[in-house]
C-alpha cells in the first residue's frame, strides 16, 4: 500500500492573492490578510478513505478522474492550520486551531477536495456548507449548521445535522438523513431506501418509487410533500397525530381510512400494485401527497 | 332514535365486529358509505384470515417470534411496546394479524388495527380508565429517570461550552429548546391519550434526539477547550 503523499510539505504552494491587486489598496489588504491557499496531492489505491473534520467554513469534494487526492485549502487567517497526511488508502484532512487569541471568525476555512469517484468520504463540518457531487462510494456527513448539498452520489449516504438543511440531487444509494430544524429536499431520487426524520424541519420528496424500496419521512412539524406519477406503485401509510393529510392518489382501498389520530388524520392504501413502501408521519405537521406536474 | 357520528361508531367498531350491534350504530352504519366500506373490509380481512386459520395448522411460538423479530427488524413494531389491544377483542385482531401475508402491508394493517383497538379502549368506560393509568404509569415509569438524566446532562453539558464557536453553540442551543419544547408537547399528548402509540413514539423519539444533541453539544465543548 502506498502511504506517501506524491508531494512533500516543502512542495506546497502558497499563495497570497491579495498581493495580486496592488493597485487597489483597500481590496489588497483584506484579500492579503484573508488568503492562504495550500495545494496538496496524495496518490491513492481503488477505494480511498477521506476523511474531513473542518469546523467552519465551505467543504467542497468533487469526483475526478485521478488515482489521487487533492485538497486546496483556504484559510482566513494564520490562526488555523490545515493538517492533511496518509495513513495507508486513508487521507486525513483536519483544520485545528493554532492560536488562543482568535476569534471565531478567524477560523473559517475553505476546503477544496477532489477525490476518486469511489472514495469514501467522512465529513465533519460544523458551520458553512458541505458539497459533494459524483462521488459514489458511502459517505457519512455531520454538522451543526452547515447545509449539506449531494448530487450525483450512489453509495450508503448517512447524513446528520442540527439545523442544516440538507438537499440530495440523482442521488441512487441507500440514504439516511436526520436533522432538528433543517429542510430536505430530495430532487430526482432513484434510492432503494430513504429515511428522512427531522423535528421542525420540511421534507419534500420528487423522486422514482422503485420496487421493493423503502421510504420513510417523518417530521414533528413542518410539511412533508411527496410527489407521485399515477403509473407509480406503493403502498402508503401517511399519518399526522395533530395535524392534516392531503392526498391526490387514487388508492385502493379509498382513502377513507382516517381514524388513526383522533384529533389529526390518516391513511393507508396502495397505489397500483404497491411495490414500493411509503411511510410519512408526523407529529403535528401537514402532509401532502401530490400529483407530479 | 339518536344518531351517531363516524368517531362514534369507530368507538363501537370492536362490539360491530363481534356482531354486538346497536341500534344506532345500524343506523349510522345503513347511511354512512364511508364506515360501511371500512366494516366490510375489515369483515373481509377477518373472513379470509378465518381460512387461512382452517387451513392451517396453528403455528409454533418459533414462527410467532420468528415472525415477531422480522417485524422488529423491519422497524414495524418495537421490541420495548405492549400490544395496545384490548382483551375483548384480541381474539379477531389476532387472527387478522397472523393472515396478513406480507410484512409491510401487515405494518400498515397493524397499525390501523392498533388504532381501532385503542378506540375501543378510549374514554367512556372503567376499564379504559384502569388502562389509561397504566399506561401513563408505564409511560412514565420509563421517561422519569430519563428525563431526570438528561436534565443533569444539559447542565454539564453547557458548563463545558464555554470555548465553543458562538454561533455554533447558539445553533445548539436554539435547537435544544426545539427540542424541549417537542417533548413537553409530546408529554401534554400522552397525558391526554397514554394509549397513543405513535404519541409514545414521538415521546421516545425526542428523548432521544435530546439525547444525541447533548452529546454533540458535549463534544463542541471538549474540541473548544
Amino acid at each position: 500500500m502506498r502511504t506517501q503523499a506524491t508531494q512533500p510539505a516543502s512542495f506546497h504552494q502558497w499563495k497570497k492573492a491579495g498581493l495580486l491587486v496592488p493597485g487597489l489598496l483597500i481590496l489588497g489588504v483584506a484579500s492579503a490578510s484573508a488568503g492562504d491557499r495550500l495545494t496538496q496531492h496524495f496518490r491513492v489505491d481503488p477505494h480511498p478513505v477521506v476523511a474531513i473534520h473542518n469546523p467552519s467554513g465551505t467543504v467542497t469534494v468533487r469526483a475526478w478522474t485521478k488515482s489521487e487526492v487533492m485538497v486546496v485549502s483556504d484559510r482566513s487567517t494564520p490562526s488555523v492550520e490545515v493538517d492533511a497526511s496518509q495513513t495507508g488508502n486513508r487521507v486525513d484532512i483536519l483544520t485545528r486551531q493554532v492560536s488562543d487569541t482568535a476569534a471565531p471568525g478567524d477560523l473559517r476555512t475553505d476546503l477544496e477536495i477532489s477525490v476518486p469517484q469511489d472514495a469514501e468520504l467522512e465529513i465533519h463540518d460544523d458551520a458553512g456548507g458541505v458539497n459533494v457531487s459524483d462521488v459514489l462510494g458511502d459517505m457519512n456527513v455531520e454538522t451543526i449548521a452547515a447545509g449539506v448539498d449531494l448530487e450525483d452520489a450512489a453509495g450508503y449516504l448517512n447524513v446528520k445535522t442540527v439545523d442544516g438543511s440538507f438537499q440530495c440531487v440523482h442521488c441512487s444509494g441507500r440514504i439516511e438523513v436526520s436533522s432538528i430544524s433543517g429542510n430536505f429536499r430530495f430532487i430526482d431520487i432513484h434510492s432503494p431506501y430513504v429515511r428522512a426524520q427531522t423535528s421542525t424541519g420540511n421534507i419534500s420528496f420528487n423522486g422514482e418509487f422503485l420496487p421493493n424500496a423503502t421510504y420513510r419521512l417523518k417530521n414533528y412539524s413542518g410539511v412533508i410533500e411527496v410527489r407521485f406519477s399515477p403509473g407509480d406503485s406503493f403502498d402508503l401509510s401517511a399519518s399526522s397525530i395533530r395535524g392534516k393529510v392531503h392526498n391526490e392518489a387514487r388508492l385502493d382501498p379509498p382513502s377513507h381510512h382516517h381514524f388513526l389520530p383522533r384529533l389529526g388524520s390518516a391513511l393507508f392504501g396502495t397505489l397500483n400494485s404497491g411495490r414500493a413502501s411509503v411511510e410519512l408521519s408526523s407529529f403535528d405537521g401537514t402532509i401532502n401527497i401530490l400529483k407530479r406536474d | 332514535m339518536s344518531t351517531i357520528g363516524c368517531n362514534e361508531f369507530l368507538n363501537q367498531l370492536g362490539d360491530w365486529m363481534e356482531g354486538e350491534r346497536s341500534a344506532v350504530a345500524r343506523a349510522h352504519f345503513r347511511a354512512c358509505s364511508e364506515c360501511r366500506s371500512l366494516a366490510a373490509d375489515l369483515e373481509a380481512i377477518e373472513k379470509t384470515a378465518q381460512s387461512f386459520a382452517l387451513d392451517d395448522v396453528k403455528p409454533s411460538p418459533r414462527v410467532w417470534l420468528a415472525v415477531r423479530a422480522q417485524l422488529e427488524h423491519e422497524g414495524l413494531i418495537h421490541p420495548d411496546r405492549q400490544p395496545v389491544a384490548s382483551r375483548a377483542s384480541a381474539h379477531w385482531f389476532d387472527v387478522i394479524f397472523a393472515a396478513v401475508p406480507r410484512p409491510v402491508l401487515a405494518g400498515a394493517y397493524l397499525a390501523a388495527l392498533i388504532a381501532v383497538a385503542a378506540a375501543l379502549t378510549g374514554p367512556g368506560t372503567g376499564s379504559a380508565r384502569v388502562n389509561n393509568a397504566r399506561w401513563l404509569s408505564r409511560t412514565e415509569d420509563a421517561t422519569q429517570p430519563l428525563s431526570a438524566q438528561l436534565d443533569t446532562a444539559e447542565q454539564d453539558t453547557f458548563s463545558t461550552l464555554k470555548n465553543a464557536d458562538p454561533a455554533v453553540t447558539a445553533s445548539l442551543q436554539k435547537n435544544l429548546a426545539i427540542v424541549d419544547n417537542y417533548i413537553a408537547l409530546c408529554e401534554k399528548s400522552v397525558r391526554e391519550d397514554p394509549q397513543d402509540e405513535a404519541a409514545r413514539d414521538y415521546l421516545y423519539g425526542a428523548y432521544q434526539q435530546k439525547a444525541d444533541l447533548l452529546a454533540q453539544m458535549s463534544d463542541r465543548g471538549d474540541d473548544g477547550q
